[in-house]
């Protein structure tokens, strides 16, 4: 038997993970794909809420945030290859430019 | 059944998001957060919610992952290249890990708490027709808010991309 | 025999059909291709192997199988070998949803010619095309080789830019059909097929499937003259058959979601429904072949322009006008 427990833990520990990637990866891509990862937990979290309360709301929301998401990720993109062209590099320990 | 379904996707989609997270190489990460993303759509499915599984294919392995990629082989981020530059320790490590395993025991203690949460989740399945009924009659206006929100998005990234190209010109001719 | 034991045998009896229908096809279009456009450039074709040359698709198969197999030095070599399957099976998996007939009475029970009829049968078709995208892709990046680079990431941008085209032309038809089902998309065909209703949707989608197929003129991923093979050019052997058939099947998928979503299906009269819907197929095939006897390549940038700032207003100003009409109509 399963109960919206099991997909509340599961959501839990894919947020988790995706929290750990954050906080210690430099490649500011796999951070942004952390994000998305994080993202996605909740999104389990929306959905299995939704069936555990019988109401379409739970869906309506992933849809937007998968539009949000996907905003995000065309903008955050093209700050990187902004970021690239000026420095070479993604690494997020070369954003330091107002540090000057 | 179903029981056995959801601890196979459920084992899947962690252990792919934790190779993704711990992956040097870039590509590689992308190709096991496609497969969690996978096994997510695959539980999303199993939770009768059929459309949004669709899309968890179709816009996030299908379309976010691919930019992803698209933008990892245009820089020809080499994994050489992160390799040279060692992430933090195992000491530096530490309390992030702790922070993660806080939460992780928080949340679920929380969720014991909860006397509702033990209940076996009820049969439930959203049609597509019910699906597009509800978005379109009582979140018409979010509709509306998140399209503009995806043009200023697009207009947003066009114009960064392009003010950039612009800079770099005179910079070349140095 | 139990009910469920029955339901079972039926669907395997319709994969494996399926599948062997599906790569003997393959096979056969290849020679095809090489006939047709070997007759419009005024030469016979292949002609050695058995009765003029039918059995060359056997040949082709035994020759490749028999070549070396090439791994290039510092490939990633798991991606390198997964590519080439991932490239086949994504275009194998999307004729689970495509109806190739009425449905059967078959011992007693109704059996509908498809092998899952999915509620959301047309998401199901766009979820597998975008993830086409990933054979090409991870193959080019993984062959380490700046060529196969170059036709990855030319083939990554323009399948993306001719997907978003495709899905906004097959928004009028489930407009159309009030439906995400493909059977009941066919059905709503009965009396009119949707390329007569709306005829722009139709080109549309028809110019970007051919986009989709990365055929002339949209294969600059694999332009000979630039990019040696574009993003399969370190493959040899069985892998680089892997491709080369996943690229026939993605050929006759996008005939049949052609003819499942405009040219009406197994709808037809006289005929059996799966004569018709092989019918429509063969010719939607053979108008790509034709196509590709006849067009020269086009070069990058003209590729993305039209893309972007005529396929994709145009099939958004569809939608709208096809919205619009519907709700009209509607009083």
């Amino acid at each position: 038997m399963i109960s919206v427990y099991h997909y509340l833990i599961l959501s839990a520990i894919i947020f988790s993970i995706g929290t750990f990637g954050v906080l210690t990866r430099k490649n500011a891509i796999v951070i942004f794909m952390c994000i998305e990862l994080m993202l996605n937990s909740v999104n389990l979290t929306f959905i299995a809420l939704s069936r555990h309360l019988q109401n379409m709301d739970g869906q309506i929301f992933v849809f937007f945030v998968m539009a949000v998401a996907a905003a995000e990720a065309a903008v955050g993109l093209a700050l990187m290859i902004a970021f690239y062209r000026n420095r070479e590099s993604i690494d997020t320990d070369d954003f330091n430019m107002l540090k000057w | 059944m179903a029981t056995w379904i959801f601890y196979i996707l459920g084992a899947v989609a962690v252990v792919a998001t934790a190779m993704a997270v711990t992956r040097r190489n870039p590509v590689h990460s992308v190709i096991y957060l496609v497969n969690s993303f996978f096994a997510l759509a695959m539980i999303f499915y199993l939770l009768g919610a059929p459309l949004v599984a669709a899309w968890e294919v179709i816009i996030y392995a299908g379309a976010i992952m691919v930019l992803f990629l698209f933008i990892i082989m245009m820089l020809e981020l080499s994994p050489g290249e992160e390799a040279d530059r060692q992430g933090p320790g195992a000491l530096q490590w530490l309390p992030v890990l702790l922070l993660g395993a806080a939460l992780l025991t928080c949340t679920l203690l929380l969720l014991q708490l909860d006397p509702a949460a033990g209940q076996a989740v009820p049969n439930w399945y959203a049609s597509p027709r019910d699906f597009g009924y509800v978005l379109f009659h009582e979140y018409a206006l979010a509709v509306e808010i998140v399209s503009f929100q995806l043009l200023f998005a697009a207009v947003g990234a066009f114009y960064v991309g392009r003010a950039a190209s612009r800079e770099k010109q005179p910079g070349g001719q140095q | 025999m139990p009910e469920w034991l029955i339901i079972g045998l039926l669907i395997v009896a319709k994969l494996g059909l399926i599948f062997m229908v599906l790569l003997t096809l393959a096979a056969y279009l290849v020679l095809a291709e090489r006939k047709i456009l070997g007759r419009m450039q005024l030469r016979p074709g292949p002609n050695r192997v058995g009765p003029f040359g039918l059995m060359q698709p056997l040949a082709d198969v035994i020759k490749l199988l028999t070549k070396e197999d090439f791994i290039p030095a510092r490939a990633d070599k798991w991606l390198f070998i997964l590519a080439p399957g991932l490239a086949a099976v994504t275009a194998l998996l999307t004729f689970a949803v495509v109806p190739f007939g009425p449905p059967l009475t078959l011992f007693g029970h109704q059996v509908p010619l498809v092998v899952c009829d999915l509620n959301i049968g047309v998401l199901f078709f766009l979820g597998l095309s975008s993830l086409a995208v990933y054979g090409m892709t991870l193959g080019g990046w993984a062959s380490n080789s700046k060529y196969s680079l170059m036709g990855a990431i030319r083939g990554l941008s323009q399948l993306i830019s001719y997907e978003l085209s495709m899905g906004l032309a097959l928004v009028p038809v489930v407009m159309l059909a009030r439906s995400f089902s493909l059977t009941d998309i066919v059905m709503a065909q009965a009396d009119v097929p949707f390329a007569l209703v709306n005829p722009l949707a139709f080109l549309i989608f028809l110019i970007s499937a051919v986009a989709e197929s990365k055929r002339i003129p949209f294969d600059l991923p694999e332009a000979e003259n630039e990019l040696v093979g574009g993003f399969h050019t370190e493959y040899s052997g069985m892998r680089f058959g892997l491709f080369f058939v996943g690229e026939y099947i993605n050929l006759i998928i996008l005939g049949s979601m052609l003819t499942v979503f405009f040219l009406g299906g197994w709808m037809g009269p006289f005929l059996p429904g799966v004569v018709w819907f092989s019918i429509k197929v063969l010719f939607v095939c053979f108008f790509f072949i034709w196509v590709r006897g006849t067009m020269p390549r086009l070069r990058y940038d003209q590729l993305m322009h039209f893309g972007w700032k005529i396929l994709l207003p145009l099939s958004l100003l569809n939608v709208l006008l096809t919205g619009a009409l519907l709700l009209w109509r509607q009083g």
